[in-house]
Order: structure tokens, then sequence, then C-alpha cells
């Protein structure tokens, strides 16, 4: 048998050490998915632009680290307002158009948005692999013989205190409350005099908001380029399914369930098989469960 | 008389203008000769695509002013190759349109494929300088020629490398090493790595402890595949990374104490790239890539007429860049000098004169740019031992060239590799 699989004492610190970082890369996972989780909750739209609000998140930290040597952790302060800014104009210009309109318009107008955004940022910045390397990049905790790298942890933890600061934000503030009416039942929030291209355009700010901190947090461990989105847009769908579409904490454990389907299959069967193990997962869920392994609210306005 | 003002300044824009537009030095050219060269100038791959651009502008102008091709001033029509369908149709247009009769690109194995096969149909000449795809000319098209070696010259020169220089400074024999494979999957990886395992165990008998492929574009954590390679223990990672992949590998071997002797890459993306040096700095210390020539190279160890091109278009790309040439520069410059020697050689751009030109030229190692020679197959691929590689390192920021010793003042440090913080 391979000696890298034969189970034994020298195995355990393996173990160990694969499960942290499972539970890292899944933060990390979490992070990325949580502003799609919001903006499909609520608003019932893919955004298959998710990925580029990712990337320029990315930018925003590369350009703040060259111009200022702007510690990435800094930057996200600002990259927070500064990006639910950028969603409430996107959702001006581009999504308060087709809000009512078809999926299939959907998904053309944010497919549209994502080529767009690339190709902005290839004709803007080049297509070179750049990096932020803060001066914490790549300083590591040793417990024992366990290694978290700072950066995971941090974004990791980033990841579950939005996702109950957004938890908590649905569940008891009137805005919160809104949002989950509208998401629930368009028309019959409408009817009760909320005003739903208002909860549209905060979503959406939100989500946007989130993305590109998180964007901004993931920029050390990453190189930015204009394709970069790519990179993480796939699997963040996959993430968002498994949770139940539009459920933020379920959207967390289907990060933490993504990473450890990753984290094992690349270790047993190696790296290639990875994409094939998640996907075989997303097709039985898909399947099975199609609200999410956890079941969603409101799954009727999706037909489901 | 504003009709006479009129004329005037007509007649005295035009030969403003005119003077402008004059060969400012070099030989006179009477007439121009256009070519088409297909890049991939935006999408994902554009980060290397507009520096080979930048190269054939840089030895267009070289080439002009030496007397241009066949008497004319040399003219490139830009195609922008962003993927496979676009090359194709590119390719068709700057031969439907434009009425170009050579075609020359492409960075990329995706592109290489398309392309040519449009040009084959049209009996256009295509003349490859840096796709890497060892199907590229097997396929018994008949006007189609590579410059570069192909990706299996690449696992050949590798292995060479491990087997007579790594191996004995090891303290090894060849068939003591243990290799883990570790490679992207792109037809590029793939083609290096096989080659490469078959040499080394075919005609070197070294242990394979691992060979594992994945693709680089969706590849968020390497820690896996660090922990099952602590395991195993190899001397030697043969590891083809494409950008992102080999930064993390390299960041989270140093973050899991991997320690190994050595790690041996090929080709311009990945460790190969700048970009991995502003990654990592120092911490890149002891990397080894197969490339074209880099800081350290011996002019003096080239023939004459090989000297003088190389030093003008070093000091061209020095010029334009302000750096030493990369090697998107320095494939797609030597291939279209390359192109040059055989169109003067052939004074026509016939398929046939010309594929008798380009089997009639043999020149030794040292004859051009990158220290190349020349010496074509019947399926129109220069020959692995002609189209010299050598092998870089990555030294305090920068990749210089440290084999085969006798073309270079630098020297391999680092072997075996030590403890990650040491290697200063």
């Amino acid at each position: 048998m391979d000696p890298a699989r034969r189970l034994g004492p020298a195995q355990i610190g393996v173990l160990t050490q694969l499960v942290v970082a499972t539970v890292l890369l899944g933060g990390i996972y979490a992070l990325i998915s949580v502003g799609l989780t919001l903006i499909f909750g609520i608003m019932r739209v893919v955004n298959f632009a998710h990925g580029e609000f990712l990337m320029l998140g990315m930018y925003l930290a590369f350009w703040a680290f060259v111009a200022f040597t702007a510690d990435p952790y800094f930057v996200v302060v600002v990259a927070i307002p500064l990006f639910f800014v950028v969603g409430l104009v996107v959702y001006g210009l581009v999504m308060r158009g087709v809000i009512h309109a078809s999926h299939n318009v959907q998904i053309f107008t944010t497919v549209g948005l994502s080529t767009v955004l690339q190709n902005v940022a290839l004709v803007a910045w080049s297509g070179d692999f750049r990096y932020v390397r803060p001066w914490h990049l790549s300083t590591v905790l040793r417990a024992g013989s366990t290694i978290f790298n700072l950066t995971q942890v941090v974004a990791s933890l980033i990841a579950v205190a939005l996702t109950l600061t957004l938890v908590a934000f649905m569940k008891w503030t009137h805005a919160g409350r809104v949002m989950r009416a509208t998401a629930q039942d368009r028309d019959a929030a409408t009817l009760m005099g909320i005003d739903t291209d208002r909860v549209y355009r905060l979503t959406f700010a939100i989500g946007i908001a989130a993305v590109g901190a998180a964007g901004v947090l993931v920029a050390p461990l990453y190189s930015v380029y204009p394709t970069a989105g790519l990179q993480f847009v796939l699997l963040s769908y996959v993430v968002v399914v498994l949770g139940g579409l539009g459920d933020m904490l379920g959207a967390m454990i289907g990060s933490l369930i993504v990473a450890a389907v990753e984290v094992a299959g690349s270790y047993l069967f190696g790296a290639a098989w990875k994409e094939i193990f998640y996907f075989i997962l997303f097709i039985l869920v898909l399947g099975f469960r199609p609200a999410g392994l956890f079941g969603q609210r409101g799954a009727g306005t999706l037909g489901v | 008389m504003p009709r006479l003002v009129f004329t005037l300044a007509v007649a005295v824009l035009a030969v403003v203008l005119g003077g402008e537009l004059a060969p400012v030095d070099g030989q006179a050219t009477s007439g121009e000769y256009k070519i088409g060269v297909l890049e991939p100038i935006t999408g994902p791959l554009a980060f290397e695509g507009k520096r080979h651009v930048q190269g054939l502008e840089i030895v267009r102008d070289l080439i002009n002013q030496r007397g241009g091709v066949m008497g004319k001033k040399l003219v490139l029509s830009m195609a922008d190759a962003t993927d496979p369908t676009a090359a194709a149709t590119e390719a068709n247009r700057l031969i439907t349109r434009e009425g170009v009769k050579i075609i020359t690109g492409t960075f990329s194995s995706r592109l290489c494929g398309a392309a040519s096969e449009v040009a084959a149909r049209h009996d256009v000449i295509y003349w490859e300088s840096s796709c890497v795809d060892p199907r590229f000319n097997k396929r018994g098209l008949k006007n189609v020629y590579r410059t570069e070696i192909d990706a299996t010259g690449f696992g050949w020169y590798n292995i060479e490398f491990i087997a007579k220089h790594l191996a004995p400074r090891l303290n090894l024999k060849p068939n003591q090493i243990k290799v883990a494979f570790l490679s992207e999957d792109s037809s590029y990886g793939q083609g290096v790595t096989e080659s490469a395992r078959q040499r080394a165990k075919s005609e070197f008998g070294m242990q394979e402890v691992m060979l594992e492929y994945y693709n680089w574009q969706t590849l968020n954590d390497m820690t896996p595949t660090i922990l099952k390679m602590k395991q195993l223990n190899p001397d030697v990672v043969h590891h083809i990374g494409f950008g992102n992949d080999a930064v993390l590998f390299w960041r989270q071997s140093k973050e899991q104490s991997f320690l190994f002797k050595a790690l041996v890459h090929a080709g311009a993306t990945g460790y190969g790239g700048t970009d991995f040096g502003k990654a990592l700095g120092n911490d890149a210390n002891g990397v080894f890539a197969l490339l074209e020539p880099g800081p350290g190279f011996r002019l003096e160890a080239l023939r004459p007429e090989g000297r003088e091109i190389e030093k003008a278009f070093r000091d061209a790309v020095q010029k334009e860049t302000g750096t030493y040439p990369f090697g998107a520069h320095q494939l797609a410059g030597s291939g279209l000098w390359l192109l040059k020697l055989v169109l003067d050689r052939a004074q026509s751009d016939d398929p046939e004169k010309f594929r008798a030109a380009v089997m009639s030229l043999d020149l030794p190692v040292g004859s051009m740019i990158n220290g190349w020679g020349v010496k074509f197959s019947e399926i129109g691929q220069n020959a692995n031992d002609r189209v010299q590689h050598y092998m870089l390192q990555w030294q305090n920021g920068q990749l210089v060239t440290v084999w085969p010793e006798e073309f270079t003042t630098l020297r391999a440090k680092w072997i075996p590799l030590g403890a990650w913080d040491q290697r200063k």
C-alpha cells in the first residue's frame, strides 16, 4: 500500500493538519460566499458577476498596498463602505432594469456584467499576476505540530463574524424583517407597503460590500489578476446550493463541506479529483434535496 | 490667394510628414512585406501575449534596420487570439482580408493548433515561435514550422540537468534520486512531465515516488498535496506550475516546513515568471527553471554573428522595458529573426521555396538570439540539441543563468536546499 495512505500513529498529526486545512479553507469559501448567498436569498438573482466583485476587492487591496503600503486589514475598513456604494451604483445602472425580468434575462445581464468587469480590469491593469505581501503574510501559528496560517485564520474569523452579523441583522432589525418578507413573497410584501425596489437595492449593496471585503482579505493569499474571480465563483455556487439557496448559516456549513471534500479528495486521490467530488455532491443535493441540505424558507418562489 | 496658401501648406506638410516617415537609419528598403501575427492580446493569456508582441516589435525594428526581409520593410499585422476560436477566425481574417502568406504566433499551446489548421487549409505558412504542444507538428500539415523545442524537449533538458548536474552535487547516483512529479494539467504541463518521467526512468533509472496533475485555475489549497509529499520524502520535486499554483506550493511548503533537495521547473510560467519572484522575494531562492538565457549569460560563448544580434536585441529590450529580456520576448524575437534568415535565403514566400530554404539552414549552437542554432527536421521542428536551453535559478530576487556552465558566469547555489530560513 502507498505509504502516504497507511494508517498509523504518524497519521494522526497529518489528520489534524488536514482538519485544520479544511476549516481554514472553508472559512475562505464562507467569506466569499456570504454576499452571493444574501443576494440570491433575497433577490432570487444568481449574480454571475460575483467573482468579478471579488476580483475588484483584490485589486483594491493590491493598489492600496502599492500606493500607500496599506495593510489589507486597514483597507478592508475602507472597502466595506466603498463597495456598498459600488453596489448601489451597479444596482441603479444594471440590476434595477432586470429585477422583475425572467431568470434568463437576469443571467444574461450578470454574465455580461462579469465579462465587462473582467475586460475593464484587463485594459486598466493588464493581465499580469500581482501579489500583495503584507509583513504578516506567511506568519504561522503553531499548536504542537499543527500549523495555522494567520491570514487564513483571520479570514475565517471574519467570515464567522460577518455571517453572524448578517443573521442577526436579518432576524432582529426592521430592515432585516422587511428583507425576509420580500424574499418570502414579493407581491405580498408590496401589498403590505414595502418598497421592494429599495429592499433589493440595499440587499445588493450589502452583498457587494461583503464580497468586496472578502476580496481584500484573500488578496494576500492568492494572486490578483483580471480573471481571479473565476477561481472561486463556481464553488461558491456549490456552497450556496448546499447551504440552501439563501440560508446564511447553511452556506457556512456548505463551505466547510466543500472544503472537506476538496481536502480529503486531494489527499487521498489527488488534486485533480476534488472538483469531481464536490460536483457529484452538488448534483446529488440538487437531485435529492433541491432546497439545500438544510431546507429553506420561501423556497416556493424558486419553484423547488 | 488662399488657393496658393493652401497648396503651399499641403506641400510643406507633405515634406514634414515625409521626413518623419522616412527610415531613420540602416539600409534602404523598398516596399513593404506584411506578415500576420496572432497573439492573445486580451483575455486570460494576455499577460504573456503582450510580451510576445513587444518582442516581435523590437525584432521587427532590428530587422528593418538591417535591410528588412527580401529587401522590403517588414510590417506586422496584429490579430488578437484570445482563445482557440478567436485564433481560428483571426487566422482566417489575416489570410483572406489582409492577404498575408505567413502567420507567426502564438504564445499558447491552446491556440497554435487551431490557428495552424486554418493556415494549412489556405496553403499559408505557419511559423510558430513559442507554443510547445508536442502534437503541433505531428499532424501531417505541410507548411507548419516551429522554431522553439516542444514540451518533450523541456522534459529532456530537465532530466539532463538533474542527472548530470544535481546528482553529482547531491552525492547521489542518478538511480538513487527520488523524484516527485507534480504538474498543472495543460498539454504543456503533461508534455513536459511525461517526457521527463520517461527519460528519468528509462535512461537513468530514477525513482518516481509520486505523480500528480491538477487544474491550476481552481486550485486554492496545496496543503493536502504537500502533506502527502512530506511522507513520500522526495529528493527532487519536478513541478510544472502555471501561475498562482507555483506561489501557493512554495509558500505552503515553507509553512509546513516541507524539506526537499531541489525543485526543478520548465518554462516562462509559474516559477519561471517574474511574478514568482515578486510574490516571494528572497523566499524564492533556490528554485530552478529551464528557460531562455537570463542574466549571467556569456556573450563570448556565442559565435560572432550570434553575439551581434543577441547584444542588439538585449539592448533594445533593455531600452524599451528597462529589464533583461523575458522568455516571451526571447521566444517571439528569436522566432521572427529566424524567419528573416529563412526569407532572405528563399527570397520568396512560395511554400515550396520557403520549405527548401528552411530545410537547407544548418547553423550551429550560438548562431543567433538566445545562443540558438538551427536544424529543422522533416516535420518542421527545430532540433532539441540546436535550440540550446538553460537552467536558471532564483537568486535574491532575480532569475539568473546557472547551467550549462560554459554559457554563464554564475553558479547554482543551495544544493541541496537548506532549511527554509537559511537560503540567503
